[in-house]
């Protein structure tokens, strides 16, 4: 209840500052104002009217609000997810007004929209302003530590007869992240085709190339995850080749079981929070849960998890401790 | 998808994969339509040859049971045909029999006397 005060109050007060702000100056802006800047240097390369910008941006602030508050909803029991939420919500709003201080300033008694020139520590600044303020808001929005989520029931068992040798073997695709994949992928290759083909020579390829090599890489590493228990461990391969892999002894696992989870609980998609409490998270829903004798637990999002659990479980109550 | 083997099985490999899989998707851990994880990494978790698991998914093809589909896998097709599911018990209900030196005959009169 608290918090949702902090976030509408939140809300109305950068609403109110974005609009209120550039109606005081409105006597020494032009209009219409220079609202974009080109990567290139300080001259700006797009203008919006006066009453044009104040309403985009406020549309943009309410709409990155209301995602930021919907999402933080979910899982506000944990940690992770009140740190996540805390300092988007902040973070966000702190950067609109940052943005919009600097669009002022640099407007502020300019003749035409043309002479509005954007001194270069203006961007870093609003970004500098962004992270502290994410930092601090999602400190002073942490809350108490997380309760250690004992399994709800008792972990699933199996029973293994003698001489009988059992696998489990599941994966999960994330489809979104697939479809990125294809996306970059082909999207570089039409790109390093037309550039290399002297189609399109003004296309950077060697600025592109890099962080297109990256995503791609980065996607392909985390849209499929397989995992596979047997009597020689726990695997869990990553990407649509199961390579590369992490291999965990049974002998360091004390417990499996299958637990809900989503991506607000563990602060969004992806390789998620620190050794010892990690979560693999492609897709919200069934994830199986390891807790390793060392006291960590991994988290991994994946189909069929209940009978991954108990394989785990008989697999070390039975060729582990004997 | 979990897939026990009895490594005392005198029956070929093949055939006692293709046994594990009816019998996991029997259990209802695979619904129409799944997808079955790869050959390749059953093969891997089985520590067997990955041809052995092609041939006892083809053999399920030919059952029905599965489909292979151009660039998506295999997956479901069918609910496991509850004769075959049955007969595959009946096959494991024998060799517990012989074990403890019953015949066909004797599991035969066992069942009879069932009803």
């Amino acid at each position: 209840m608290k918090a949702r005060v902090i976030a509408v109050a939140w809300w109305l007060l950068v609403a109110a500052a974005l609009l209120l702000a550039p109606l005081a100056l409105r006597d020494r802006l032009p209009d219409p104002l220079a609202t974009h800047w080109g990567a290139a240097g300080s001259a700006p390369d797009g203008s919006s009217s006066f009453t044009g910008h104040l309403i985009t941006v406020e549309i943009l602030w309410t709409a990155l609000w209301l995602v930021m508050f919907v999402l933080g909803r979910r899982g506000r029991h944990l940690r992770a997810a009140r740190v996540t939420s805390w300092s988007c919500l902040i973070g966000l709003g702190v950067l609109l007004l940052g943005v919009n201080a600097s669009t002022l300033a640099v407007n502020l008694d300019a003749a035409t929209w043309h002479d509005a020139l954007l001194p270069g520590w203006h961007v870093p600044a609003a970004l500098g302003a962004t992270v502290v303020a994410m930092a601090v808001a999602g400190y002073a929005g942490r809350g108490p530590a997380d309760e250690p989520s004992a399994p709800v029931q008792a972990p699933p068992r199996l029973k293994l007869r003698r001489g009988q040798r059992a696998v489990w073997v599941s994966r999960v695709v994330n489809r979104w992240l697939l479809a990125a994949v294809v996306l970059i992928g082909a999207g570089t290759v039409v790109a390093a085709t037309l550039q290399l083909g002297g189609i399109a020579p003004e296309i950077p390829l060697p600025g592109i190339l890099p962080g297109a090599v990256i995503l791609l890489l980065a996607g392909l590493a985390s849209m499929a995850v397989s995992v596979t228990v047997s009597d020689t461990g726990i695997r869990i391969g990553f990407g649509p080749f199961g390579w590369p892999a992490r291999k965990i002894a049974l002998s360091a696992v004390e417990s499996a079981w299958a637990e809900e989870r989503h991506p607000a609980d563990s602060g969004g998609w992806g390789f998620r929070g620190l050794p010892g409490n990690a979560t693999i998270m492609l897709r919200g829903g069934e994830c199986l849960v390891l807790r390793y004798r060392s006291g960590g637990r991994l988290a991994i999002s994946i189909d069929d998890a209940e009978r991954g659990a108990s394989l785990v479980n008989a697999l070390i109550a039975e060729r582990v401790r004997t | 998808m979990l897939l026990t083997l009895d490594l005392n099985d005198a029956r070929p490999l093949h055939e006692q994969v293709a046994g594990a899989i009816r019998r996991a998707i029997g259990e209802g851990s695979y619904r129409p339509g799944d997808r079955l994880p790869p050959a390749r990494d059953l093969a891997a978790a089985l520590g067997i040859n990955p041809n052995t698991v092609l041939r006892a998914l083809r053999e399920l093809r030919d059952e029905g049971l599965l489909e292979f589909r151009r660039g998506r896998g295999v997956s479901v097709a069918g609910r496991a045909d509850g004769r075959a599911l049955l007969a595959q018990r009946a096959r494991e209900l024998l060799e517990e029999a012989k074990k403890y030196g019953y015949s066909r005959d004797d599991l035969i009169t066992i069942l009879e006397d069932l009803t």
